[in-house]
Protein backbone atom coordinates (compact mmCIF):
# COMPACT_ATOMS: atom_id res chain seq x y z
CA UNK A 1 0.00 0.00 0.00
CA UNK A 2 2.66 2.74 0.69
CA UNK A 3 4.07 1.73 -2.60
CA UNK A 4 1.09 2.67 -4.33
CA UNK A 5 0.06 5.20 -2.47
CA UNK A 6 3.20 7.36 -2.81
CA UNK A 7 4.10 6.41 -6.26
CA UNK A 8 1.49 9.03 -8.26
CA UNK A 9 3.07 12.31 -6.19
CA UNK A 10 6.46 10.62 -6.34
CA UNK A 11 6.75 10.22 -9.70
CA UNK A 12 5.17 13.38 -11.06
CA UNK A 13 7.28 15.39 -8.33
CA UNK A 14 10.79 13.73 -9.39
CA UNK A 15 9.58 14.30 -13.03
CA UNK A 16 8.27 17.59 -13.35
CA UNK A 17 10.04 19.67 -9.97
CA UNK A 18 13.07 17.62 -9.27
CA UNK A 19 14.63 16.31 -12.83
CA UNK A 20 13.91 19.69 -14.11
CA UNK A 21 15.42 21.21 -11.19
CA UNK A 22 18.61 19.00 -11.94
CA UNK A 23 18.37 19.57 -16.24
CA UNK A 24 18.68 23.54 -15.06
CA UNK A 25 22.10 23.36 -13.85
CA UNK A 26 22.85 21.39 -16.91
CA UNK A 27 21.19 23.48 -19.34
CA UNK A 28 23.29 26.14 -17.79
CA UNK A 29 26.41 24.84 -19.47
CA UNK A 30 25.19 25.54 -22.52
CA UNK A 31 24.13 28.11 -25.22
CA UNK A 32 21.17 27.22 -26.62
CA UNK A 33 17.61 28.44 -28.35
CA UNK A 34 15.99 25.15 -27.70
CA UNK A 35 14.43 25.22 -31.83
CA UNK A 36 16.54 22.25 -33.60
CA UNK A 37 19.94 23.89 -32.98
CA UNK A 38 22.49 21.69 -31.43
CA UNK A 39 23.65 22.98 -28.10
CA UNK A 40 27.18 24.78 -27.76
CA UNK A 41 29.03 23.60 -24.69
CA UNK A 42 30.50 26.99 -22.84
CA UNK A 43 31.00 25.51 -19.66
CA UNK A 44 30.52 28.37 -17.19
CA UNK A 45 30.80 30.53 -19.71
CA UNK A 46 27.03 31.72 -19.12
CA UNK A 47 28.16 32.61 -15.68
CA UNK A 48 31.56 34.68 -16.16
CA UNK A 49 28.73 36.58 -18.83
CA UNK A 50 26.17 36.71 -15.76
CA UNK A 51 28.90 38.38 -13.72
CA UNK A 52 29.66 41.16 -16.00
CA UNK A 53 26.40 41.53 -16.89
CA UNK A 54 25.05 45.34 -15.85
CA UNK A 55 21.13 43.94 -15.98
CA UNK A 56 21.99 41.16 -13.98
CA UNK A 57 22.99 43.27 -11.49
CA UNK A 58 20.87 45.87 -11.74
CA UNK A 59 18.05 43.37 -11.27
CA UNK A 60 20.34 41.86 -8.28
CA UNK A 61 19.76 45.59 -6.62
CA UNK A 62 16.28 45.83 -7.29
CA UNK A 63 16.24 41.93 -5.51
CA UNK A 64 17.75 43.10 -2.62
CA UNK A 65 15.84 46.54 -2.11
CA UNK A 66 12.80 44.16 -2.07
CA UNK A 67 14.32 42.17 0.63
CA UNK A 68 15.96 44.47 2.76
CA UNK A 69 13.44 47.67 2.26
CA UNK A 70 10.16 46.35 1.67
CA UNK A 71 11.16 43.52 4.39
CA UNK A 72 11.58 45.67 6.80
CA UNK A 73 8.67 47.75 5.94
CA UNK A 74 6.37 44.47 5.80
CA UNK A 75 7.78 42.93 8.92
CA UNK A 76 7.39 46.29 10.37
CA UNK A 77 3.74 46.69 9.54
CA UNK A 78 3.16 42.95 10.14
CA UNK A 79 4.06 43.43 13.78
CA UNK A 80 2.52 46.46 14.28
CA UNK A 81 -0.21 45.00 13.66
CA UNK A 82 -0.24 42.04 15.71
CA UNK A 83 0.51 44.09 18.78
CA UNK A 84 -2.25 46.01 17.84
CA UNK A 85 -4.93 43.34 17.13
CA UNK A 86 -3.40 41.46 20.27
CA UNK A 87 -4.39 44.74 22.15
CA UNK A 88 -7.83 43.51 23.23
CA UNK A 89 -9.42 44.97 19.85
CA UNK A 90 -12.87 44.04 18.75
CA UNK A 91 -13.77 42.20 15.34
CA UNK A 92 -9.80 41.06 16.08
CA UNK A 93 -11.17 38.33 13.42
CA UNK A 94 -12.48 40.49 10.82
CA UNK A 95 -9.90 43.15 10.35
CA UNK A 96 -7.16 40.06 10.01
CA UNK A 97 -9.50 38.75 7.40
CA UNK A 98 -9.45 42.07 5.80
CA UNK A 99 -6.02 42.88 5.97
CA UNK A 100 -4.73 39.76 4.58
CA UNK A 101 -7.60 39.87 1.69
CA UNK A 102 -5.17 40.95 -0.91
CA UNK A 103 -3.36 37.81 -0.64
CA UNK A 104 -6.67 35.83 -2.15
CA UNK A 105 -6.52 38.32 -5.05
CA UNK A 106 -5.19 37.86 -8.69
CA UNK A 107 -2.09 39.79 -9.00
CA UNK A 108 -2.91 40.84 -12.19
CA UNK A 109 -6.01 42.29 -10.47
CA UNK A 110 -3.92 43.95 -7.97
CA UNK A 111 -1.14 45.75 -10.25
CA UNK A 112 -4.34 47.02 -12.57
CA UNK A 113 -5.32 48.74 -9.64
CA UNK A 114 -2.30 49.92 -8.76
CA UNK A 115 -1.57 51.27 -12.27
CA UNK A 116 -4.21 53.11 -12.07
CA UNK A 117 -3.36 54.64 -9.05
CA UNK A 118 -0.12 55.78 -9.78
CA UNK A 119 -0.78 56.95 -13.70
CA UNK A 120 0.34 60.59 -14.51
CA UNK A 121 -2.22 62.67 -14.86
CA UNK A 122 -5.38 61.36 -14.22
CA UNK A 123 -4.45 58.58 -11.46
CA UNK A 124 -5.82 58.20 -7.91
CA UNK A 125 -2.63 59.98 -6.28
CA UNK A 126 -2.53 62.60 -8.37
CA UNK A 127 -6.18 63.00 -7.71
CA UNK A 128 -6.02 62.87 -4.00
CA UNK A 129 -3.30 65.27 -3.83
CA UNK A 130 -4.91 67.93 -6.08
CA UNK A 131 -8.06 67.66 -3.43
CA UNK A 132 -5.26 68.27 -0.95
CA UNK A 133 -3.68 71.10 -2.41
CA UNK A 134 -0.74 69.77 -2.45
CA UNK A 135 0.54 70.30 -6.28
CA UNK A 136 3.98 69.82 -6.34
CA UNK A 137 3.59 66.55 -5.25
CA UNK A 138 0.62 66.21 -7.62
CA UNK A 139 2.82 67.17 -10.49
CA UNK A 140 5.39 63.99 -10.15
CA UNK A 141 5.37 61.19 -12.17
CA UNK A 142 5.14 57.83 -10.36
CA UNK A 143 5.61 55.80 -12.80
CA UNK A 144 8.88 57.45 -14.34
CA UNK A 145 11.98 55.75 -14.40
CA UNK A 146 13.35 56.71 -11.22
CA UNK A 147 10.26 56.28 -9.38
CA UNK A 148 8.00 53.53 -10.50
CA UNK A 149 10.45 50.78 -8.35
CA UNK A 150 9.04 52.06 -4.88
CA UNK A 151 5.41 52.81 -6.55
CA UNK A 152 5.61 48.80 -7.21
CA UNK A 153 6.76 48.27 -3.54
CA UNK A 154 4.14 50.11 -2.34
CA UNK A 155 1.54 47.87 -3.94
CA UNK A 156 3.76 44.49 -3.01
CA UNK A 157 4.03 45.34 1.01
CA UNK A 158 0.45 45.91 0.89
CA UNK A 159 -0.22 42.59 0.00
CA UNK A 160 2.71 41.48 1.83
CA UNK A 161 2.23 43.01 5.15
CA UNK A 162 -1.63 41.14 5.07
CA UNK A 163 0.36 37.57 4.76
CA UNK A 164 3.00 37.70 7.26
CA UNK A 165 0.24 39.59 9.88
CA UNK A 166 -1.54 36.41 9.90
CA UNK A 167 1.36 34.24 10.34
CA UNK A 168 3.25 36.03 13.17
CA UNK A 169 -0.67 36.69 14.69
CA UNK A 170 -0.62 32.68 14.44
CA UNK A 171 2.70 32.74 16.27
CA UNK A 172 1.20 35.00 19.13
CA UNK A 173 -1.88 33.20 19.52
CA UNK A 174 0.16 30.35 20.65
CA UNK A 175 1.68 32.54 23.28
CA UNK A 176 0.17 31.30 27.16
CA UNK A 177 -2.73 34.22 27.53
CA UNK A 178 -1.78 34.27 31.58
CA UNK A 179 1.80 35.58 30.25
CA UNK A 180 -0.31 38.25 28.72
CA UNK A 181 -2.49 39.09 31.39
CA UNK A 182 -0.01 38.83 34.04
CA UNK A 183 2.10 41.93 32.31
CA UNK A 184 -1.01 43.67 31.68
CA UNK A 185 -1.52 43.29 35.44
CA UNK A 186 2.21 44.45 36.16
CA UNK A 187 1.34 47.91 34.00
CA UNK A 188 2.85 46.47 30.96
CA UNK A 189 1.84 48.57 27.46
CA UNK A 190 1.07 47.13 24.65
CA UNK A 191 4.50 47.59 23.08
CA UNK A 192 6.22 46.66 26.13
CA UNK A 193 4.27 43.19 26.14
CA UNK A 194 4.78 42.50 22.33
CA UNK A 195 8.65 43.55 22.84
CA UNK A 196 9.34 41.27 26.03
CA UNK A 197 7.09 38.68 25.95
CA UNK A 198 5.81 38.08 22.19
CA UNK A 199 8.68 38.85 20.27
CA UNK A 200 10.65 36.54 22.28
CA UNK A 201 8.27 33.64 22.60
CA UNK A 202 7.70 33.27 18.83
CA UNK A 203 11.02 33.74 17.82
CA UNK A 204 11.02 30.40 15.77
CA UNK A 205 8.10 31.72 14.14
CA UNK A 206 9.86 35.30 12.94
CA UNK A 207 12.79 32.89 11.97
CA UNK A 208 10.12 31.03 9.65
CA UNK A 209 9.01 34.22 8.19
CA UNK A 210 11.67 35.73 7.54
CA UNK A 211 12.93 32.50 5.55
CA UNK A 212 9.65 32.42 3.59
CA UNK A 213 9.89 35.80 2.90
CA UNK A 214 13.58 36.26 1.42
CA UNK A 215 12.69 32.75 -0.89
CA UNK A 216 9.30 35.18 -2.01
CA UNK A 217 12.17 38.01 -2.78
CA UNK A 218 14.48 36.02 -4.41
CA UNK A 219 12.31 34.63 -7.24
CA UNK A 220 9.75 37.24 -6.96
CA UNK A 221 8.47 37.60 -10.74
CA UNK A 222 4.86 38.15 -10.99
CA UNK A 223 4.07 41.57 -9.23
CA UNK A 224 7.07 43.30 -10.96
CA UNK A 225 6.23 41.84 -14.24
CA UNK A 226 2.29 42.81 -13.81
CA UNK A 227 3.03 46.10 -12.58
CA UNK A 228 5.70 46.54 -15.13
CA UNK A 229 3.18 45.91 -18.05
CA UNK A 230 4.65 44.93 -21.40
CA UNK A 231 7.69 47.22 -22.42
CA UNK A 232 8.60 46.67 -18.56
CA UNK A 233 10.78 49.14 -17.30
CA UNK A 234 14.62 47.68 -16.57
CA UNK A 235 14.36 49.67 -13.01
CA UNK A 236 11.48 47.16 -12.10
CA UNK A 237 13.80 43.66 -13.10
CA UNK A 238 14.13 41.37 -10.22
CA UNK A 239 16.74 38.27 -11.29
CA UNK A 240 13.63 36.01 -11.73
CA UNK A 241 11.99 38.90 -14.54
CA UNK A 242 15.19 38.79 -16.34
CA UNK A 243 15.17 35.42 -16.57
CA UNK A 244 12.01 35.52 -17.94
CA UNK A 245 12.57 38.18 -20.23
CA UNK A 246 16.20 36.00 -21.37
CA UNK A 247 14.49 33.02 -21.88
CA UNK A 248 11.34 33.81 -23.48
CA UNK A 249 11.17 37.41 -24.25
CA UNK A 250 8.74 40.74 -24.08
CA UNK A 251 7.69 41.33 -27.26
CA UNK A 252 10.80 39.69 -29.66
CA UNK A 253 11.72 36.40 -28.05
CA UNK A 254 15.44 36.14 -27.19
CA UNK A 255 15.91 32.36 -26.41
CA UNK A 256 19.01 33.00 -24.78
CA UNK A 257 17.82 29.32 -22.82
CA UNK A 258 21.36 28.57 -21.59
CA UNK A 259 21.88 32.09 -19.85
CA UNK A 260 18.70 32.24 -19.09
CA UNK A 261 19.03 28.99 -17.05
CA UNK A 262 22.56 29.86 -15.45
CA UNK A 263 20.40 33.16 -13.62
CA UNK A 264 17.96 30.34 -12.07
CA UNK A 265 20.94 28.28 -11.22
CA UNK A 266 22.31 31.78 -9.47
CA UNK A 267 18.94 32.08 -7.88
CA UNK A 268 18.81 28.35 -6.23
CA UNK A 269 21.90 29.22 -4.66
CA UNK A 270 21.20 32.10 -3.69
CA UNK A 271 18.32 30.92 -1.73
CA UNK A 272 20.17 28.13 0.16
CA UNK A 273 22.87 30.87 0.99
CA UNK A 274 20.17 32.95 2.83
CA UNK A 275 18.33 30.05 4.11
CA UNK A 276 21.91 29.16 6.21
CA UNK A 277 22.89 33.26 6.80
CA UNK A 278 19.34 33.53 8.53
CA UNK A 279 19.35 30.62 10.33
CA UNK A 280 23.14 31.42 11.39
CA UNK A 281 22.11 34.78 12.28
CA UNK A 282 19.10 34.56 14.07
CA UNK A 283 20.51 31.43 15.98
CA UNK A 284 18.59 31.59 19.49
CA UNK A 285 18.14 29.30 22.07
CA UNK A 286 13.95 28.58 21.82
CA UNK A 287 12.51 29.68 24.59
CA UNK A 288 10.00 26.88 26.17
CA UNK A 289 6.73 27.06 27.37
CA UNK B 1 -7.95 57.23 37.77
CA UNK B 2 -9.50 59.60 34.79
CA UNK B 3 -7.10 60.43 32.95
CA UNK B 4 -5.46 57.04 32.91
CA UNK B 5 -8.85 56.51 31.09
CA UNK B 6 -8.87 58.63 28.24
CA UNK B 7 -5.02 57.91 27.51
CA UNK B 8 -6.39 54.42 27.22
CA UNK B 9 -8.92 55.59 24.97
CA UNK B 10 -6.83 57.03 22.83
CA UNK B 11 -4.66 54.41 22.53
CA UNK B 12 -7.71 52.15 21.85
CA UNK B 13 -9.15 55.00 19.57
CA UNK B 14 -5.21 55.32 17.56
CA UNK B 15 -5.69 50.69 17.17
CA UNK B 16 -8.96 51.08 15.57
CA UNK B 17 -7.89 54.14 13.36
CA UNK B 18 -4.72 51.89 12.35
CA UNK B 19 -6.18 48.58 11.77
CA UNK B 20 -9.32 50.11 10.52
CA UNK B 21 -8.05 52.35 8.31
CA UNK B 22 -5.73 49.53 7.12
CA UNK B 23 -9.07 47.17 6.46
CA UNK B 24 -11.04 49.85 4.81
CA UNK B 25 -8.33 50.70 2.22
CA UNK B 26 -8.90 46.68 1.25
CA UNK B 27 -12.91 47.15 1.08
CA UNK B 28 -12.15 50.64 -0.65
CA UNK B 29 -10.05 48.88 -3.35
CA UNK B 30 -12.39 45.55 -4.55
CA UNK B 31 -15.45 48.40 -4.36
CA UNK B 32 -13.59 50.69 -6.38
CA UNK B 33 -12.81 48.45 -8.79
CA UNK B 34 -16.16 47.26 -9.49
CA UNK B 35 -17.43 50.96 -9.29
CA UNK B 36 -15.11 51.41 -12.38
CA UNK B 37 -15.93 48.41 -13.83
CA UNK B 38 -19.35 50.05 -14.45
CA UNK B 39 -18.21 53.61 -15.90
CA UNK B 40 -17.72 54.82 -19.02
CA UNK B 41 -14.11 55.49 -20.04
CA UNK B 42 -14.76 59.64 -19.79
CA UNK B 43 -16.32 59.57 -16.27
CA UNK B 44 -13.26 56.62 -15.14
CA UNK B 45 -10.66 59.42 -15.91
CA UNK B 46 -12.66 62.81 -15.52
CA UNK B 47 -14.24 61.80 -12.36
CA UNK B 48 -12.49 58.83 -10.60
CA UNK B 49 -14.38 59.19 -7.02
CA UNK B 50 -17.72 58.98 -8.37
CA UNK B 51 -20.40 56.55 -8.34
CA UNK B 52 -21.73 55.28 -11.70
CA UNK B 53 -25.91 55.68 -11.50
CA UNK B 54 -26.22 54.63 -15.14
CA UNK B 55 -24.43 51.83 -14.77
CA UNK B 56 -22.24 50.77 -18.15
CA UNK B 57 -23.41 46.99 -18.05
CA UNK B 58 -21.80 47.16 -21.75
CA UNK B 59 -18.20 46.61 -20.17
CA UNK B 60 -18.86 43.80 -19.26
CA UNK B 61 -20.77 42.16 -22.63
CA UNK B 62 -17.62 44.01 -24.22
CA UNK B 63 -15.28 42.06 -22.12
CA UNK B 64 -17.38 38.64 -21.69
CA UNK B 65 -17.57 38.74 -25.65
CA UNK B 66 -15.56 40.76 -27.76
CA UNK B 67 -12.42 40.19 -25.45
CA UNK B 68 -13.49 36.61 -25.01
CA UNK B 69 -13.06 36.48 -21.54
CA UNK B 70 -16.08 33.81 -21.43
CA UNK B 71 -13.98 31.81 -22.88
CA UNK B 72 -10.61 32.55 -20.87
CA UNK B 73 -13.20 32.35 -17.17
CA UNK B 74 -14.03 28.51 -18.28
CA UNK B 75 -9.99 28.12 -18.82
CA UNK B 76 -9.71 28.82 -15.56
CA UNK B 77 -12.13 27.33 -14.28
CA UNK B 78 -11.61 23.93 -15.64
CA UNK B 79 -7.65 24.10 -15.37
CA UNK B 80 -8.10 25.04 -11.63
CA UNK B 81 -10.57 22.28 -11.10
CA UNK B 82 -8.98 19.85 -13.11
CA UNK B 83 -5.66 20.35 -11.23
CA UNK B 84 -6.93 20.62 -7.78
CA UNK B 85 -9.28 17.44 -8.28
CA UNK B 86 -5.56 15.54 -9.30
CA UNK B 87 -3.91 17.14 -7.02
CA UNK B 88 -5.75 15.93 -4.07
CA UNK B 89 -6.26 12.24 -5.75
CA UNK B 90 -2.12 11.91 -5.96
CA UNK B 91 -1.12 13.94 -2.50
CA UNK B 92 -3.78 13.08 0.11
CA UNK B 93 -2.77 9.32 -0.07
CA UNK B 94 0.76 10.15 -0.41
CA UNK B 95 0.36 12.59 3.08
CA UNK B 96 -1.18 9.76 4.61
CA UNK B 97 1.57 7.06 4.22
CA UNK B 98 4.24 9.63 5.18
CA UNK B 99 2.41 10.59 8.45
CA UNK B 100 0.89 7.52 9.68
CA UNK B 101 2.80 4.57 7.85
CA UNK B 102 6.22 2.77 9.00
CA UNK B 103 8.54 1.82 6.87
CA UNK B 104 12.09 2.68 6.76
CA UNK B 105 13.14 6.60 5.23
CA UNK B 106 9.76 7.85 6.14
CA UNK B 107 11.20 10.99 7.48
CA UNK B 108 13.74 11.03 4.85
CA UNK B 109 10.89 10.87 2.23
CA UNK B 110 8.56 13.42 3.82
CA UNK B 111 12.04 16.00 4.13
CA UNK B 112 12.40 15.07 0.55
CA UNK B 113 9.36 16.67 -0.72
CA UNK B 114 9.51 19.10 1.87
CA UNK B 115 12.49 20.16 -0.37
CA UNK B 116 10.30 21.05 -3.00
CA UNK B 117 8.89 24.18 -1.60
CA UNK B 118 12.44 25.65 -1.27
CA UNK B 119 13.12 25.24 -4.99
CA UNK B 120 12.57 28.67 -6.86
CA UNK B 121 10.29 28.21 -9.48
CA UNK B 122 12.00 30.06 -12.13
CA UNK B 123 14.71 27.67 -11.91
CA UNK B 124 12.24 25.01 -13.82
CA UNK B 125 10.66 27.83 -16.45
CA UNK B 126 13.33 27.05 -19.40
CA UNK B 127 13.40 23.04 -18.38
CA UNK B 128 9.84 23.01 -17.88
CA UNK B 129 9.10 24.73 -21.41
CA UNK B 130 11.64 22.00 -23.27
CA UNK B 131 10.21 19.02 -21.36
CA UNK B 132 6.56 20.15 -22.09
CA UNK B 133 7.29 20.70 -25.91
CA UNK B 134 8.91 17.09 -26.11
CA UNK B 135 5.99 15.52 -24.95
CA UNK B 136 3.78 17.37 -27.12
CA UNK B 137 2.28 19.42 -24.24
CA UNK B 138 3.83 22.70 -24.77
CA UNK B 139 0.56 25.39 -25.50
CA UNK B 140 -2.08 23.12 -23.92
CA UNK B 141 -3.91 23.29 -20.63
CA UNK B 142 -3.55 19.64 -20.26
CA UNK B 143 0.40 19.97 -19.78
CA UNK B 144 -0.58 23.20 -17.64
CA UNK B 145 -2.90 21.57 -15.24
CA UNK B 146 0.01 18.23 -15.04
CA UNK B 147 2.86 21.46 -14.21
CA UNK B 148 0.39 22.40 -11.59
CA UNK B 149 -0.07 19.55 -9.94
CA UNK B 150 3.59 18.36 -9.60
CA UNK B 151 4.60 22.15 -8.70
CA UNK B 152 1.64 22.32 -5.70
CA UNK B 153 2.68 18.36 -4.12
CA UNK B 154 5.33 19.78 -1.71
CA UNK B 155 3.45 22.27 -0.01
CA UNK B 156 -0.40 20.16 -0.01
CA UNK B 157 1.53 17.20 1.64
CA UNK B 158 3.25 19.34 3.99
CA UNK B 159 0.09 20.61 5.00
CA UNK B 160 -1.94 17.38 5.10
CA UNK B 161 0.45 15.53 7.08
CA UNK B 162 0.40 17.91 9.72
CA UNK B 163 -3.66 17.19 9.31
CA UNK B 164 -3.02 13.08 9.14
CA UNK B 165 -0.68 13.31 11.87
CA UNK B 166 -2.79 15.65 14.28
CA UNK B 167 -5.58 12.94 14.03
CA UNK B 168 -6.29 10.65 16.85
CA UNK B 169 -4.92 6.58 17.13
CA UNK B 170 -7.26 5.13 19.17
CA UNK B 171 -10.35 4.63 16.11
CA UNK B 172 -7.34 3.39 13.64
CA UNK B 173 -6.49 0.48 16.71
CA UNK B 174 -10.06 0.13 16.66
CA UNK B 175 -10.99 -0.39 12.85
CA UNK B 176 -7.81 -2.89 12.81
CA UNK B 177 -8.89 -4.96 15.40
CA UNK B 178 -12.27 -5.47 14.06
CA UNK B 179 -10.47 -6.14 10.72
CA UNK B 180 -10.47 -3.66 8.57
CA UNK B 181 -7.43 -4.08 6.07
CA UNK B 182 -5.03 -1.55 5.71
CA UNK B 183 -6.91 0.35 3.14
CA UNK B 184 -10.48 0.37 4.51
CA UNK B 185 -8.82 1.75 7.52
CA UNK B 186 -7.76 4.55 5.11
CA UNK B 187 -10.68 4.60 3.43
CA UNK B 188 -13.38 4.42 5.66
CA UNK B 189 -11.60 5.84 9.02
CA UNK B 190 -9.19 8.29 8.45
CA UNK B 191 -10.35 9.86 5.16
CA UNK B 192 -13.70 11.00 6.30
CA UNK B 193 -11.92 12.52 10.13
CA UNK B 194 -9.24 14.09 7.66
CA UNK B 195 -12.20 15.60 5.30
CA UNK B 196 -11.89 19.39 6.95
CA UNK B 197 -8.15 19.37 6.39
CA UNK B 198 -8.81 17.95 2.84
CA UNK B 199 -10.84 20.88 2.15
CA UNK B 200 -8.72 23.22 3.67
CA UNK B 201 -5.93 22.09 1.09
CA UNK B 202 -8.46 22.17 -1.82
CA UNK B 203 -9.29 25.66 -1.10
CA UNK B 204 -5.93 27.10 -0.80
CA UNK B 205 -5.12 25.25 -4.04
CA UNK B 206 -7.87 26.62 -6.07
CA UNK B 207 -7.31 30.13 -5.26
CA UNK B 208 -3.36 30.00 -5.80
CA UNK B 209 -3.99 28.52 -9.34
CA UNK B 210 -6.98 29.98 -10.18
CA UNK B 211 -5.14 33.13 -9.97
CA UNK B 212 -1.52 32.17 -10.88
CA UNK B 213 0.12 33.61 -13.64
CA UNK B 214 3.95 33.22 -14.84
CA UNK B 215 3.78 29.65 -15.21
CA UNK B 216 0.89 29.76 -17.71
CA UNK B 217 3.03 33.09 -19.30
CA UNK B 218 5.67 30.49 -19.86
CA UNK B 219 3.85 27.27 -20.68
CA UNK B 220 1.23 28.67 -23.20
CA UNK B 221 1.08 30.71 -26.28
CA UNK B 222 -2.43 30.53 -27.85
CA UNK B 223 -4.81 33.12 -27.10
CA UNK B 224 -7.33 30.55 -27.23
CA UNK B 225 -5.65 28.98 -24.07
CA UNK B 226 -5.58 32.26 -22.21
CA UNK B 227 -6.22 32.13 -18.61
CA UNK B 228 -8.07 35.11 -16.94
CA UNK B 229 -4.28 36.50 -15.54
CA UNK B 230 -3.30 35.72 -18.65
CA UNK B 231 -6.40 37.48 -20.76
CA UNK B 232 -6.04 40.69 -18.33
CA UNK B 233 -2.17 40.56 -19.27
CA UNK B 234 -3.06 40.58 -23.36
CA UNK B 235 -6.09 43.07 -22.97
CA UNK B 236 -3.16 45.62 -21.52
CA UNK B 237 -0.66 44.57 -23.76
CA UNK B 238 -3.31 45.22 -26.53
CA UNK B 239 -4.55 48.72 -25.10
CA UNK B 240 -0.91 50.31 -26.20
CA UNK B 241 -2.26 49.97 -29.58
CA UNK B 242 -5.88 50.65 -29.24
CA UNK B 243 -5.89 52.75 -26.35
CA UNK B 244 -7.19 52.55 -23.27
CA UNK B 245 -10.67 50.87 -22.47
CA UNK B 246 -9.61 50.86 -19.18
CA UNK B 247 -12.98 50.47 -17.69
CA UNK B 248 -13.76 47.00 -19.97
CA UNK B 249 -10.05 46.22 -18.22
CA UNK B 250 -12.10 46.68 -14.88
CA UNK B 251 -14.53 44.66 -16.01
CA UNK B 252 -12.10 41.89 -16.89
CA UNK B 253 -10.54 42.75 -13.09
CA UNK B 254 -13.76 41.92 -11.35
CA UNK B 255 -14.48 39.01 -13.22
CA UNK B 256 -10.99 37.40 -12.39
CA UNK B 257 -11.42 38.50 -8.52
CA UNK B 258 -15.17 37.66 -7.70
CA UNK B 259 -14.89 34.23 -7.48
CA UNK B 260 -11.76 34.10 -4.93
CA UNK B 261 -13.63 36.64 -3.15
CA UNK B 262 -16.90 35.46 -2.96
CA UNK B 263 -14.84 32.09 -1.42
CA UNK B 264 -12.77 34.15 1.23
CA UNK B 265 -16.04 35.48 2.41
CA UNK B 266 -17.49 32.07 2.95
CA UNK B 267 -14.26 30.20 4.52
CA UNK B 268 -11.69 33.21 5.35
CA UNK B 269 -11.36 31.71 8.58
CA UNK B 270 -10.53 28.03 7.50
CA UNK B 271 -8.34 29.53 4.91
CA UNK B 272 -5.97 31.54 6.94
CA UNK B 273 -5.74 28.46 9.39
CA UNK B 274 -5.03 26.18 7.00
CA UNK B 275 -2.09 29.44 5.65
CA UNK B 276 -0.74 29.54 9.23
CA UNK B 277 -0.69 26.15 9.60
CA UNK B 278 1.68 25.25 6.30
CA UNK B 279 3.89 28.26 7.60
CA UNK B 280 4.14 28.08 11.75
CA UNK B 281 3.86 24.46 12.35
Amino acid sequence: MVVAFLAPALILYLGLLIFPALQAFYLSLFETSGFGDTPTWVGIGNYTRLLSDPIFWGALRNMSMIMVVGGVATFGLAFLFTMLLNSGLRGKKLFRALIFLPNIIAVVAITTFWSFVFMPRYGLLTSVLKALGLTSLASISWTAPENVFFAMMVGLVWISAGFYTILILAGADKVPTDMYEAARLEGASTFQIFRLITLPMIWDVILITLVLWSIHAIKIVEFPYAFGGPNIDQNLYTPAIYLYIMGFGQREPVYALGYSTAIGVALFFLTLVTIVLLRFVFKRERVEY
Amino acid sequence: MNKFLTLRGAKRGFSYLVVGGWSAFSVFFILWIILASLKRNRDLFGKPWSIPIDPAWGNYVKTWVNNRFGDYFLNSLIVTSVSVAALLLVSVPAAYVLSRGRFAGRQALSNFFAFGMGVPIPLLFVPLFVIMTTMRLGDSLTGLSIVYVALSIPFSIYVLEGFFASLPSELESAAIIDGCSDFQVFRHVMLPLAGPGIATVAILNFVGLWNEYQLSLVLLNSPENRTLSLGIYSLITSMQYSGGDWAGLFAGVTIVMVPTILLFIILSERMISGITMGGVK
